[in-house]
């Protein structure tokens, strides 16, 4: 009996993984294949289908995105929005291995996300989307458990 | 003679193409094409801080008066974290306009949010873009192969015009 609390207990420890170093090379290199070594439409696509996936778990988070055109997501204001967004986040998934620069880039992201009043729960509908079209994007070898504990050291700096 | 009247012609059609300044279709697949070759590596991060750190300060080596528009983000100490983490963020907003050359309406969009993103910082100037277009030019030149500058001037002179056309000087 003993032996399976201890064979639980470890299991669990090697689920829960921590955002180390490890994991941020992991995540900074899957990223790279996502997103950053794809250009154009494909970007576009991506930006697509990450938005789409959010709206779908929260419509009601449409409201919050009504000055960039957040009604239509084809639209050539949200499309530029999504990229803004996009290019935020490569800026601090390329950042998690510059503890400084990342210290800078999200205080400037919690700057601008200050006044907005985003409930917490839609960095956690973030999270699922991205959780959903990065593996679809990569094909293979995504890593969820270092994406999940990465996006939340992101996602803690961003809510302040 | 006819050798001449022909160089003569090619040169008038250069200069009248440079003039009107149309950033193509053609242009614009150059310049993305380029532009990717320059951030192959998973690295590019460190790569591209470095070179947004350089292009920011000698945009402040030959405009004496831009450096104070970037005080709050300690230029002082550019390899600190605040001024690297603003260099990934100009370099970045390079990348999204560029990425965004083969929808001219988003790329509106995102030239009119930059403008105003740079309207509200006092003292930046039309001057400061005209010298980061000739920096871009200069830089780019060195670092990428057959580098295409006609292309890059093209799409770049609109890019420019446009992110300072809500600047009053």
């Amino acid at each position: 009996m003993k032996w399976l609390i201890v064979l639980v207990a470890l299991v669990s420890v090697s689920l829960a993984e921590d955002c180390d170093i490890l994991a941020r090379l992991k995540v900074k290199a899957q990223w790279s294949r996502a997103y950053g070594a794809v250009s154009g439409h494909d970007r576009k696509d991506f930006a697509q289908a990450l938005w789409r996936a959010i709206f779908s778990q929260a419509p009601e988070a449409r409201s919050l995105f009504k000055r960039v055109g957040g009604d239509n997501t084809m639209s050539p204001d949200f499309r530029a929005h999504a990229e803004r967004v996009l290019a935020g986040l490569d800026i601090v998934i390329n950042l998690l291995d510059q503890p400084e620069a990342l210290k800078a880039e999200l205080d400037h992201l919690a700057k601008q996300h200050d006044a907005r009043l985003i409930p917490d729960t839609y960095f956690d509908v973030f999270r699922t989307a991205l959780g959903h079209v990065l593996p679809a994007q990569l094909g293979r070898c995504y890593s969820r458990t270092a994406w999940k504990a990465c996006y939340d050291v992101i996602a803690k700096g961003i809510r302040g | 003679m006819l050798r001449v009247a022909v160089l003569v012609m090619l040169g008038a059609a250069m200069a009248y193409g440079a003039a009107t300044s149309c950033c193509s279709a053609g242009d614009s697949a150059i310049v993305q094409k380029q532009w990717k070759e320059l951030w192959q590596d998973t690295e590019s991060s460190k790569y591209k801080i470095g070179v947004g750190r350089l292009m920011l300060l000698k945009l402040v080596e030959l405009n004496a008066d831009a450096k104070a528009t970037f005080s709050n983000v300690d230029i002082d100490h550019p390899k600190g974290g605040a001024f690297s983490a603003h260099a990934m963020r100009v370099m970045n907003g390079l990348d999204m306009v560029i990425n965004l050359l083969s929808n001219p309406k988003a790329l509106d969009s995102a030239l009119n949010h930059l403008a105003e993103q740079h309207r509200v910082r006092d003292g930046v100037t039309k001057a400061h873009f005209k010298s980061m277009g000739t920096i871009l030019d200069g830089g780019l030149s060195k670092l990428v192969d057959n580098y295409n500058s006609m292309a890059w001037k093209a799409c770049f002179r609109g890019i420019l015009t446009k992110m300072a056309s809500k600047l009053s000087a």
